[in-house]
């Protein structure tokens, strides 16, 4: 083959295999928007219709429940950036070795949600063990005196297992890009008399942005699109979205189906609309001088 | 001048990181005890007898949990293999080559980042069915795939592009045929990152519930489908048990990940993101 024409189409076979399933994902995705707008060719229904979007919306518990999944994706993925930099950060100052990372970050990482889920319900229900712990101080008198996590309304129980989840993944996003910018930029700062606490806010900080701004962004996607974690810990009133979603879904009329997409609409929507921000605030900042 | 100061840092930061340590270890020390207790009553603080009914009940029950293990596994070294390989050639292309479209396709990688697994599941499953592909392990390899892509991607165009292009360029030099410079320098170079992709997308596979659930219909058992149910179950001497043979399973899948990279000498990840 002619050498400049190989070279032209090299980068495309390259790529052939991720667009394929890129493909399948966005027909995915597609498929289910679709639906939610009454589009479902196998059945032969082609008319687009508004009907199944404003029954979502005329639901008395649609925005409750679309106000409560965006508190917990917000406050889980907030916090969890906080803490997984302020771990990244501490990791960097004691160069805690192998073993360390190896637990601090590979063994939660290796942790599925579920399980995460089950730890939270052995420390914190009724007669878990920090009620025990309570009972034995004689700060409650009897388990029912315990606010246990399971179906709590503030949702802290979900937020503590994403943050016992997403903490370390935050850290393991950026502990060693910090650690290259502490070796490089930090000692100079050092070196010019900087504290070590000003170092890390006006040097490393800025050089590590856009690596956290994207752990953080697929911290709250994840957090707002999973369904494992509310469905387990969650309240019955309000349901998370995904949670709605999956209970319509699973109900054998057509109508609730092309309803539960209507939601996976709504959801996505929202994702996308934050991915929007997200990339409008990197293109400033790539903008301004460093 | 600093020093004293440097000092308090470093007390500080160990003060953080024990704290840390414990908040993570704790729990799965508990778990590891309920999976081994039948007695723990309200209100004491220790378990009050040794079983290992959980253990049994899992192996030993109708439903055989050996050979679903076997299968999550096969599935995730599947996925891990896959997303691996195709990642890899993603990088290269995005890392090495200009071509028409090149920003969008960069942008597509990280789709699945943005939009939940939820909705693709729900949207894909009656494609899945028409293609013949639900209910079939292929179609969970796929699906899972295309989850685990993302991730693999990221950390391998990050190993790409710190290696550079100038050690094959020699080796090319130098007389070495393209299959030679693929095995000895190529993939070697990328190996930190080729390992920190298979380990991430391999835990992606396995502990995947929602959407194997939704693709393989309940006929395509994979551990994270069947352990489900048990954890919101009453019983936690059980779901004690099936999170312990989970983290057993996949720290022991880690480990040789683990002992690969060493024995091929690399001691250091790569860096995930750039």
């Amino acid at each position: 083959m002619n050498r400049r024409l190989s070279s032209h189409v090299t980068p495309y076979l390259l790529i052939l295999p991720a667009v394929l399933l890129t493909l399948l994902f966005v027909y995915g995705v597609a498929n289910g928007i679709l639906q939610g707008f009454g589009i479902i060719p196998y059945l032969g229904l082609t008319t687009p219709t508004l009907d199944y979007y404003r029954a979502a919306f005329t639901r008395s518990d649609l925005s409750l429940s679309i106000l409560y999944t965006f508190y917990l994706a917000l406050s889980s993925s907030v916090l969890a950036t906080l803490g997984g930099v302020a771990l990244s950060a501490a990791i960097t100052r004691v160069n805690m070795g192998r073993k360390g990372q190896l637990m601090g970050i590979q063994i939660p990482l290796m942790t599925s949600h579920a399980i995460v889920a089950l730890f939270i319900i052995s420390l914190f229900s009724g007669s878990g063990l920090v009620a025990r712990l309570l009972y034995a101080g004689g700060l409650i008198d009897s388990m029912q005196s315990f606010p246990t996590v399971l179906g709590a309304t503030s949702g802290w129980g979900i937020i503590l297992v994403y943050l016992w989840k997403e903490i370390p993944f935050v850290a393991f996003c950026t502990v060693t890009l910090m650690s290259h910018m502490g070796d490089r930029y930090a000692e100079a700062a050092a070196c010019l008399g900087a504290s070590p606490l000003r170092t890390f806010f006006s040097v490393t900080l800025p050089l590590c942005k856009r690596t956290i701004a994207k752990a953080f962004l697929i911290v709250f996607a994840f957090a707002f699109g999973a369904y494992e974690v509310p469905f387990l810990l969650g309240a019955t009133l309000p349901k998370a979205l995904p949670v709605l979603a999956y209970v319509e879904f699973q109900k054998p009329d057509l109508a609730n189906h092309a309803y539960a997409m209507a939601l996976c609409g709504i959801m996505a929507g929202i994702c996308i609309i934050v991915a929007i921000v997200y990339f409008q605030i990197m293109r400033r900042e790539r903008k301004r001088p460093l | 001048m600093s020093m004293p100061n440097a000092r308090a840092y470093k007390k500080a930061a160990w003060i953080f990181l024990v704290i840390y340590l414990i908040c993570i270890l704790v729990p799965i020390a508990i778990t590891v005890a309920w999976a081994f207790t039948d007695y723990w009553p309200w209100p004491s603080l220790f378990p009050l007898g040794f079983s290992t009914r959980g253990l049994a009940e899992i192996f030993n029950s109708y439903s055989p949990v050996g050979g679903i293990l076997l299968q999550s596994i096969f599935i995730a070294l599947a996925v891990s293999f896959l997303a691996v390989v195709i990642a890899a050639l993603s990088a290269r292309a995005l890392v090495h080559h200009d071509f028409f479209g090149k920003e969008l396709f960069r942008f597509t990688t990280i789709l699945p980042f943005l939009i939940p697994v939820t909705v693709f599941a729900m949207g894909v499953q009656v494609a899945f069915i028409r293609m013949g592909l639900a209910n079939t392990v292929v179609g969970v390899i796929i699906a899972h795939t295309i989850v685990a892509l993302p991730y693999a991607t990221v950390i391998i165009t990050d190993v790409t592009a710190a290696t550079g292009a100038r050690l094959e360029e020699q080796a090319r030099v130098l007389g070495a045929d393209k299959l030679q410079t693929l095995a000895h320098v190529t993939v070697p170079s990328l190996l930190p990152g080729i390992l920190s992709a298979a380990s991430m997308s391999y835990i992606l596979s396995f502990s995947q519930y929602f959407l194997t659930l939704l693709i393989g219909g309940g006929t395509v058992k994979t551990f994270a489908v069947v352990m489900f149910p048990f954890l919101a179950s009453g019983d936690r001497t059980i779901a004690s048990a099936y999170g312990l043979v989970f983290l057993g399973v996949t720290f022991i899948v880690f480990l040789l990940f683990e002992s690969i990279l060493k024995r091929l000498g690399m001691r250091e990840h790569q860096s995930f993101f750039s």
